[in-house]
C-alpha cells in the first residue's frame, strides 16, 4: 500500500469515519431550483444556459441599480435606518468632511485622496493643531504606497490608450525619487519618528522584491525552461534567492512550487511530498489548490492519501485554484471507477463551509456531471433514481451525454419501463422523456434516437407499452415542423421504424398507418420485418390489400410473397382479390423488369 | 390613482385663513367603484369588488402593523405603498395582472405581484433585482419580490 511508504503517513492524524451517508447540504431543497430564482414555473431555469443567463440579469439589473443609487446621491440620503445601515447608502467617491480637522484628513486617507489629504496636513499644521502619531504614520504610508499621484479613479474616463498609459506609468516610476519630496518633507516635519515611519519611507523608496513578485517568478519558471531538471533547478534557484532577501515564502509560494512541479514530470512525485512536509514544518497549512496540484501529480495513487488528508476539515478559499479541487478529486475517482472514494469527496462537501469551493456554475456542472456518471455506472438503478431524484434539477443539469449514461444504466438493470412517466401518477418515479424535453436536450438527435430504440427493442408487460406508445407519439411531434423557433429533428428510417414499431405493439394500429404514410412522403423504405408485423396484426381484408400495395409501391423483395400470404390468410371479396393479383404484376422487382426488356428487344 | 391634496404653506401657518381643497374630490360612494356597464369590460375579482367588501370577501393590499392600537408610522407607511406601487407600476410596465399586495415582517418589504407573461424571463430577472436593489437603497431596508406569472389577467367578472 502507498501510504506506507509515504513520509506523510505519520503526519495523517485524523481518522476518517467514513459513514454512507447520502445526505446533501442541509440548507440544499431539492425539489425546488436556486433559491435566487422566483417560485413560478415561467421563471424557473430549465437548463444550465438559462440558469446562467437568469442569475447574471438579476445580477446586472442590481448593478444598473446601484450604478443610479451611485450618480444619484441626493435622492438616497435621508437615513432613517435605526441602527444605520452603511451598506444602503450611496457610496461616496469625494469626501464629505469639509473642515480642517483630523477627521477629514483619516477620511481623505480612507478614500486614498494623496493629493487631497497632503493639503488637508499642510493646512492643519498652518492652523496649528497636532496631528496624532497614527494619522501621520497612516499618511506616510499612503504617499509610499501611491507614490504622491492619485490612483486612477474607475469613473473617470479612461481616454489614453494602452501604451500611452504604460509610457506614463514609466514616467511616473522615474519621476519617484523627485516626488518622494512630499514624503520626505513629511517625515523631516515629523516630531518624533518611530520605527513604521522610516520603514514606510523606505518601503516608498526603494523598489523591494517582495513575495508576490516571487510568487510569479515562480509561476513563470516552467515557461523558460525546458527539459524537467532545468525547470526544477531554476525553482530551486529563485528560492535560495528569496531566503537570502529574506523574503518569507507564503501559501502562494508553495502552491506556485507545486502547479510547477506538475510541468515537471517524474521528479514530481518525490519533490512534491518534500514541499508538502517544509508547508507542514514552516506552520502553513495547506489549501486545497496545494491538494490539487499533488493530484494532479500523484493522479490515480494519490487519492488515498489526499482523502485522509482533507477529511473532516474545513477550509477556506485562499488560492484561486481552490476551486479546482473537487473537479478533480471526482475525476480521479471516475477513472479508477472508485465509488468508495467518490462519496467520500462528497461528503467533505457537507463539512463546514466547504460547499463555496465548488466554484461557479460550470465547475459545480463538471463536479455533478462526474459524480453522477460514476454512479450510473457502478451503482445499483434505485440508487442511481434516488440520487437522480436529489441532484435535479436543483443542483445541476445534466448534458445529453450524462442522460445517455442514465439510459444505458436504465438498460442495464432492465428498467426501461422506467423511460416514460407512469402516467397513472406516482410520482415518485421520474419522468426521463419529459425531462429530457423540458432540459431542452429534445433537439440531440442521438439522445432521442437511442431512447425510440431502447423502447422498441424487447417485449414488455401492456401497461409499460401503452406508456411507450404515448411516449412514442410525443417524439413523433417532435420532428414535426411548426413549432416556433425550435428547428425539428430530421427523420431518419431508424427512429421511424422504432416508433412504428412501438405504436404496433401497443395496439395503435391507426397511428401506425399514419406513420407508414409518413415513410411515403419522405422516401424512405420500410424494413421488410416491420410489413410482416404488420400483417401479424391486421384483421381487416381491405387493410390487408392496402398493406400489399403499399409494399408493392415500396418495390419491395418480399412482395410476391406477402401477398400470397394475404390470399390464403384473409377472406377477400373478388376486386380485392383482382386488384391484389393486379398488383403483383406490377411488384416484379424492377431488375426483372429490365431483364425482361432486355429480353424482348434483344430479339 | 388619487393625487395626494397640497395646501399652501402660507394658508397653514397663518390661522385667520380658511383653506382651500385644490384637488379633484371623490366622495366615498364612488372611490374604487367601477360601475355597471355595456358588458364588455373585463374585471378582475380586485376590481369587481367594492370597498365594503374589504374584510368579508376581500383581503388587503397593504399589510402592516401601524394600524393597531398604539402604533406609530401610519402615515409614513401609506406614502410609501403609493410610491412602491407607483414605481413598480412603471418599472413593470404593462405586465401586472393586478394591484400588487405590499407585506411588511420585521424591517423588510416583501412586495407581491402578479405579472403577465409579456417579457421573457430574464428580463424580468433583470427587472427585479434592479426593482429590489433601488427600493432597498431608497427605504433603507431589504426589500424582497415574490412575483407570480399568468398568461393572461384572470377575469371575475364582465360589466
Amino acid at each position: 500500500m502507498l501510504l506506507s511508504s509515504l513520509p506523510l503517513s505519520n503526519l495523517i492524524t485524523e481518522l476518517a469515519i467514513v459513514t454512507k451517508q447520502r445526505h446533501i447540504h442541509s440548507f440544499q431543497d431539492s425539489t425546488a431550483a436556486h433559491y435566487m430564482f422566483q417560485d413560478d414555473p415561467y421563471l424557473t431555469p430549465r437548463t444550465s444556459a438559462e440558469f446562467k443567463l437568469y442569475s447574471l440579469s438579476q445580477e446586472s439589473g442590481r448593478l444598473a441599480a446601484k450604478h443610479i443609487v451611485n450618480t444619484n446621491p441626493k435622492f438616497f440620503q435621508k437615513d432613517f435606518a435605526e441602527p444605520h445601515i452603511p451598506c444602503l447608502m450611496p457610496e461616496t467617491m469625494e469626501p464629505r468632511i469639509e473642515d480642517v480637522s483630523e477627521a477629514a484628513l483619516l477620511e481623505r486617507i480612507m478614500l486614498r485622496k494623496v493629493k487631497a489629504a497632503v493639503d488637508m496636513y499642510d493646512q492643519l499644521l498652518q492652523a496649528g493643531t497636532t496631528v496624532s502619531t497614527d494619522a501621520t504614520n497612516d499618511l506616510l504610508d499612503l504617499i509610499c504606497l501611491y507614490g504622491d499621484h492619485d490612483p486612477l479613479q474607475d469613473d473617470k474616463p479612461e481616454v489614453e490608450d494602452v501604451e500611452e498609459r504604460k509610457a506614463s506609468e514609466s514616467h511616473r516610476l522615474g519621476e519617484d525619487s523627485l516626488e518622494n519630496n512630499n514624503a520626505e518633507r513629511i517625515f523631516n516635519l515629523l516630531p518624533e519618528r518611530d520605527t513604521r515611519a522610516y520603514s514606510a519611507l523606505i518601503r516608498g523608496m526603494v523598489k523591494v522584491a517582495d513575495v508576490h513578485i516571487f510568487n510569479a517568478l515562480i509561476s513563470a519558471a516552467t515557461e523558460v525552461r525546458e527539459k524537467y531538471n532545468e525547470k526544477w533547478d531554476l525553482i530551486v534557484e529563485l528560492l535560495k534567492q528569496m531566503n537570502e532577501q529574506k523574503v518569507k515564502p507564503n501559501l502562494l509560494t508553495f502552491n506556485a512550487v507545486l502547479k510547477a512541479l506538475r510541468r515537471c514530470g517524474s521528479l514530481a512525485r518525490a519533490q512534491s511530498l518534500h514541499t508538502l512536509s517544509e508547508m507542514k514544518a514552516l506552520g502553513i497549512t495547506p489549501s486545497l489548490a496545494s491538494f490539487h496540484h499533488v493530484l494532479g501529480i500523484f493522479y490515480k495513487t494519490g487519492n488515498y492519501l489526499m482523502l485522509t488528508e482533507v477529511a473532516g476539515r474545513s477550509f477556506v478559499p485562499q488560492d484561486p485554484d481552490d476551486v479546482y479541487f473537487f473537479s478533480t478529486a471526482m475525476r480521479i475517482c471516475l477513472e479508477t471507477k472508485d465509488l468508495e472514494s467518490a462519496y467520500r469527496v462528497h461528503n467533505l462537501l457537507n463539512v463546514g463551509e466547504n460547499w463555496r469551493l465548488l466554484g461557479d456554475s460550470f465547475q459545480q456542472s463538471i463536479y455533478y456531471g462526474r459524480f453522477f456518471n460514476l454512479l450510473c455506472m457502478m451503482e445499483h438503478i434505485d440508487v442511481v433514481l434516488k440520487w437522480y431524484n436529489e441532484l435535479i434539477p436543483s443542483l445541476f443539469y445534466p448534458n445529453p451525454q450524462g442522460m445517455k449514461d442514465l439510459l444505458q444504466a436504465l438498460d442495464t438493470d432492465n428498467r426501461l419501463d422506467m423511460i416514460p412517466q407512469i402516467w397513472k401518477g406516482d410520482s415518485a418515479f421520474i419522468s426521463l422523456a419529459q425531462d429530457i424535453r423540458r432540459m431542452g436536450h429534445d433537439n440531440k438527435s442521438d439522445l432521442v434516437e437511442e431512447l425510440l430504440s431502447l423502447m422498441a427493442r424487447d417485449r414488455h408487460s401492456p401497461e409499460v407499452q401503452e406508456s411507450f406508445a404515448a411516449c412514442a407519439l410525443d417524439v413523433r411531434s417532435l420532428y414535426k415542423q411548426g413549432q416556433v423557433a425550435k428547428v425539428a429533428l430530421e427523420w431518419t428510417t431508424a427512429s421511424m421504424t422504432n416508433i412504428t414499431t412501438i405504436l404496433l405493439a401497443a395496439q395503435k394500429t391507426k397511428q401506425a398507418w399514419d406513420m407508414l404514410n409518413i415513410f411515403k412522403t419522405k422516401n424512405r423504405v420500410p424494413s421488410e420485418e416491420l410489413i410482416d408485423e404488420f400483417l401479424v396484426r391486421i384483421k381487416d381484408g381491405q387493410q390487408a390489400v392496402e398493406l400489399v400495395q403499399i409494399s408493392a409501391s415500396f418495390c419491395l423483395p418480399s412482395t410476391p410473397n406477402l401477398a400470397q400470404r394475404v390470399l390464403q390468410e384473409f377472406e377477400l371479396s373478388e376486386e380485392q382479390r383482382y386488384g391484389g393479383g393486379g398488383q403483383k404484376s406490377i411488384c416484379i422487382p424492377g431488375s426483372y423488369l429490365l431483364f425482361i426488356h432486355v429480353l424482348v428487344f434483344s430479339f | 390613482m388619487n393625487t395626494l391634496a397640497r395646501v399652501g404653506t402660507s394658508i397653514c401657518t397663518n390661522p385667520e385663513t380658511r383653506a382651500l381643497h385644490v384637488t379633484a374630490s371623490c366622495c366615498k360612494n364612488r372611490a374604487a367603484r367601477i360601475r355597471v356597464g355595456k358588458g364588455d369590460r373585463p374585471l378582475t375579482y380586485e376590481q369587481a369588488l367594492h370597498p365594503h367588501h374589504i374584510g368579508h370577501r376581500k383581503g388587503w393590499l397593504s399589510q402592516h402593523t401601524s394600524n393597531l392600537m398604539g402604533e406609530n408610522g401610519a402615515a409614513d407607511r401609506t406614502v410609501e405603498d403609493v410610491f412602491v406601487r407607483r414605481f413598480i407600476f412603471g418599472t413593470f410596465h404593462n405586465c401586472l395582472a393586478n394591484e400588487i399586495v405590499i407585506k411588511r415582517r420585521g424591517n423588510m418589504l416583501v412586495v407581491c405581484a402578479l405579472m403577465l407573461q409579456r417579457l421573457p424571463p430574464q428580463k424580468f430577472y433583470f427587472l427585479i433585482g434592479y426593482t429590489e436593489t433601488l427600493l432597498s437603497h431608497f427605504y433603507k431596508c431589504p426589500v424582497k419580490m415574490e412575483v407570480q406569472t399568468l398568461g393572461d389577467k384572470a377575469v371575475y367578472k364582465y360589466l
